[in-house]
């Protein structure tokens, strides 16, 4: 017995790009089912970023004890040595994604949009069916948006399961291990690497080039890299895994040597990839290259009313983007006219320190043939200083004959909420004089991009 | 030896000034009385005190928000020397940093107090009495604010403080009665008792912060409160009695009523401050000032006497050490022959308590006055993700939007970082943008940022997370 249901919009996933689009829908007094199997909010939520921010808040705090414990605050902050009741610190965070969980489901009600938790299954482009705990549904949709995300990639030598492990069961780990290998230095393996290392684990981080964050440039990453050092992980760069057995990793070295690496769990995050199985994708005539479902500038797929957001049609694979992209696709099925051509989408590393990348890098500018670069130590920053965070800068990256900024981008302690400022600057089509001629306030780590404007204006040093 | 301009004070606003001045190619000397640069800002103000921020915030967080995170550790103490020693430090690279700035923009610096003789000509007077005399081209007076002083009551420094003396407290005192509401005495305030003091702030208005979006200051208000500050509002102090151990502070209401004594170990007195012009020798030379002593400029920073300048908080406007920057570099600009100009509409102002209260542009209570129709936009850190997974869910994000154009006219915020996530609705400003330019740019997840972003579409009631 399957009880039929008709909507006007049909939403699959209920990750950011799926319940955002969802939630717009409904205040635009459209009628919106959404279906979702994996939890409300999706990876980014319930096994991404919120609960990878909470482990990270839980390890910074926690170093910074140690450093108390051993006498080494620089401010003086003295304490006993602490201990970790990691339990505990899971159920913080469960708490979190739970309250949050049900904070999208309270803003679904209040949409006025119905929450199916199922799989949904497509035998037709605008027909699915969902099993679910109160039964079995068939909806029939006038449009469909697909947000279903994405997946860890597995190795072929490190499958999932036993010892090896994706960022979804380190996320969600009941004790801490006592040796850890991760493999991949991308964001997601040095973000938990840090964290863990901080929390008292041994580290290592195995990378098959030959450095890490290879999505960024070298200025940037240089300062994480040091860092990894202070936090002491080992690095391993050029070298592959092979495999795990017996509380050991098995990797072969940049000059062909094989050796071990102690580790007793391993963290396989060498990349993710668009979720295209399991719902039935084959039978709604869409076309997918490379992995991925191809859209245009609305986010429509190759098939009449059925469109698709966010991980599920590749890179960049940031919440953000699905949460705009969700918005934006609503509107779209209400009527109005929209496109998605944001001038820059802003990526945020949340290691230690922060990676923020806005735009064009130096390299991808035409520095310095056609581009003018100037950076902005945070030591040379009052109030870096006053946050024992010296390490750092602030780089911003403009066109040499018009001065328009296409780029800004920072490594530095606190630098995540920085972003916000360099991507309205590149929105409202800033000239390097507008950002230097404006007054940030005093004493801020914000201080650093109108500097870094200064220095760029005149030839690369700044007037701090 | 003759300049083509010469700074008196080294503060945010003069060195800045003086530099900007030498990297147009003018022969620039700097006069600075204390034996750093820096000025009150990094001496003994702004950076100083942040540094006690961030160190008493560290020191909180691990007494009280720990164990639910699943960390233990027995009751954290403060090494007050190394504490100290933190700050200092921070003070140090700071005031050396202006030093190595000044030198690598060759600008010349006397240490010793200054006095203009006349247009073109400054007197120095060295700590050891000697005596020597600069000419110049043009005088820029950068002198800075003192601490106002309250009727009545004596700063030693010790019992009673200014907020220099409550930089560099020996210990932490068990009671320690505020005098103003404003920035500096809830910065401070919060410091010593986030430290494990009992604070109590007394302010003559009937409300903190003044200034400040009315609403703002309430909610801010109720943080604080939470947080353990008591306050005395409507209050005004009648006299300190500093003869016993400790301080005995008279208070007694505003509107007039029964007096109150309130024991105090520290007293800080934090009712504003006003321009210092002491020594400059304005009137001898006929420089006017204003009813406050400010002195007054024409909108291209220049005295009623030619060729004699004045920038920062020795002029009229907010005594930001920013603003004087601003001014410093458009007095330098239009000394050049440049097009030097400050924006007055679109300065931030932070107050860097925990959490910390962010502003610019219009509060509610401006638009109102000036019969202005504008729309609201909020949001609450409660429903921001990145606050959550921090555990720091104070306050919101305000904007304000005219009613009619949509442009922005105001942003205001409480929140951990405020401060920083102040800049993005500057730079909005700055281009005249509007709730829907702040609505419909992409914001990274998961950052406190984009509470920003969910209040500006709160604007035209849209928000999505609320």
């Amino acid at each position: 017995m399957t009880t039929p249901l008709k909507t006007r919009l049909l939403v699959v996933g209920g990750g950011p790009g799926g319940y955002v689009a969802a939630i717009r829908a409904g205040q635009l007094g459209i009628d919106t089912i959404l279906v979702d199997e994996g939890g409300l909010g999706g990876t980014c939520l319930q096994r991404g970023c919120i609960p990878s921010k909470a482990l990270i808040e839980v390890a910074t705090r926690f170093a910074h004890l140690r450093a108390a414990a051993e006498g080494t605050d620089p401010a003086g902050l003295r304490a006993g040595t602490p201990s970790m009741d990691f339990a505990q610190t899971r159920a913080w965070k469960d708490g979190i994604v739970t309250r949050l969980a049900d904070g999208v489901a309270g803003l679904l009600r209040r949409a006025k949009v119905r929450h199916l938790a199922g799989r949904a299954v497509f035998s037709d482009a605008k027909t699915c069916r969902v099993e679910t705990g109160e039964g079995a549904f068939t909806i029939a949709a006038e449009a469909v948006i697909l947000a279903t995300g994405s997946e860890p990639v597995e190795l072929p030598a490190l499958p999932f399961g036993g010892g090896v492990v994706s960022s979804t069961q380190a996320l969600s780990l009941s004790a801490l291990p006592e040796c850890l290998a991760v493999v991949g230095a991308g964001y997601i393996g040095l973000e938990l690497g840090i964290a863990f290392a901080k929390l008292g684990v041994s580290v290592s981080v195995v990378e098959r080039q030959d450095r890490i964050l290879p999505l960024y440039d070298r200025a940037l990453t240089e300062p994480v890299r040091r860092a990894l050092e202070r936090h002491g992980i080992s690095l391993h760069l050029s070298a592959r895994a092979l495999g795990h057995t017996d509380g050991a990793l098995a990797v072969e070295g940049a000059d062909g040597t094989p050796f071990q690496v102690p580790a007793d769990l391993v963290l396989s995050t060498v990349g993710r990839r668009p979720r295209l199985e399991g719902f039935g994708l084959e039978a709604m005539a869409v076309d997918v290259k490379d992995g991925r479902i191809l859209v245009d500038d609305q986010c429509r797929t190759s098939m009449s009313g059925v469109f698709a957001i966010g991980d599920v049609i590749g890179e960049p694979m940031l919440a953000h983007k699905a949460m705009a992209q969700g918005e934006m696709v609503a509107e779209i099925v209400a009527g109005h006219r929209r496109r998605f051509d944001p001038l820059v989408i802003p990526a945020v590393c949340f290691t230690d320190p922060e990676i923020v990348v806005v735009g064009l890098s130096p390299e991808e500018a035409g520095a310095p043939e056609r581009a003018l670069v100037g950076t902005v130590p945070f030591l040379a920053n009052g109030r870096a200083l006053t946050l024992d965070a010296p390490a750092g800068f602030v780089r911003v990256v403009a066109r040499r004959e018009d001065h328009v900024i296409v780029g800004v981008q920072a490594v530095g302690a606190h630098v995540s909420e920085l972003s916000a400022a360099f991507v309205t600057a590149i929105e409202m089509g800033a000239r390097l004089e507008d950002v230097a001629g404006m007054i940030h306030a005093h004493p801020t780590l914000g201080e650093a991009f109108h500097e870094a404007a200064l220095a760029a204006l005149s030839g690369g040093s700044a007037r701090h | 030896m003759s300049y083509d301009l010469i700074v008196i004070g080294t503060g945010p606003g003069g060195y800045v000034c003086a530099i900007r001045a030498s990297q147009l190619g003018l022969k620039v000397a700097v006069v600075e009385k204390r034996a750093t640069h820096g000025g009150t800002c990094l001496n003994v103000g702004c950076i100083p005190s942040k540094a006690l921020l961030h160190a008493s915030e560290l020191f909180e967080e691990a007494g009280h928000s720990f164990a639910s995170m699943g960390i233990q550790v027995s009751a954290p103490t403060l090494d007050h020397a190394a504490l100290l020693g933190f700050k200092d430090k921070a003070v140090d690279g700071n005031t050396k940093g202006v030093e190595f700035l000044l030198k690598k923009n060759k600008v010349d610096v006397h240490f010793g107090t200054g006095r203009i003789l006349a247009a073109g000509k400054v007197e120095v007077t060295a700590a050891d009495g000697s005596k020597s005399e600069l000419e110049t081209k043009n005088i820029v007076i950068a002198t800075g604010s003192d601490v106002a002083q309250l009727p009545g009551v004596t700063i030693d420094e010790q019992k009673v403080v200014s907020s220099t003396g409550a930089l560099v407290l020996p210990k932490v005192p068990g009671k320690l009665v505020v005098v103003g509401a404003g920035v500096i005495g809830l910065e401070l305030g919060s410091v010593w008792r986030r430290l494990g003091a009992q604070v109590t702030v007394v302010e003559f208005l009937d409300r903190i912060l003044p200034g400040m979006d009315g609403e703002v200051a309430k909610s801010f208000q109720r943080i604080l409160e939470k947080q353990g500050v008591a306050f005395k509002l409507g209050t005004k102090v009648t006299g300190v009695d500093t003869s016993g151990t400790g301080a005995k502070v008279t208070v007694e209401p505003a509107a007039g009523g029964a007096a109150e004594v309130i024991e105090a170990d520290v007293v800080l007195v934090a009712i504003g401050r006003v321009a210092y012009t002491q020594g400059l020798g304005l009137a001898e030379i006929g420089v006017e000032t204003d009813k406050r002593g400010r002195v007054v400029i024409d909108p291209h920073f220049q005295t009623n006497v030619p060729g004699i300048f004045a920038i920062g908080d020795v002029v009229a406007g907010p005594m930001l050490a920013h603003k004087a920057e601003d001014e410093g570099v458009a007095c330098a600009e239009l000394l050049a022959g440049k097009a030097g100009h400050v924006n007055y509409g679109v300065i931030p102002g932070v107050v860097y308590t925990s959490p910390e209260v962010a502003s610019v542009g219009k509060t509610e209570e401006e638009l109102k006055a000036e019969g202005i129709a504008y729309t609201v936009g909020k949001f609450p850190f409660l429903a921001n993700g990145r606050a959550k997974a921090n555990n720091q869910t104070d306050g919101f994000v305000k904007i304000l939007a005219d009613a009619a154009t949509d442009k922005v006219l105001g942003a205001h915020i409480i929140g951990v970082e405020a401060g920083e996530m102040i800049h993005e609705c500057a730079v909005l400003m700055e281009f005249g943008g509007s709730s829907e330019d702040l609505a419909r740019t992409c914001h990274a997840h998961p950052t406190r940022s984009e509470a920003v972003k969910e209040a500006a579409m709160a604007v035209e009631k849209r928000a999505i997370h609320m």
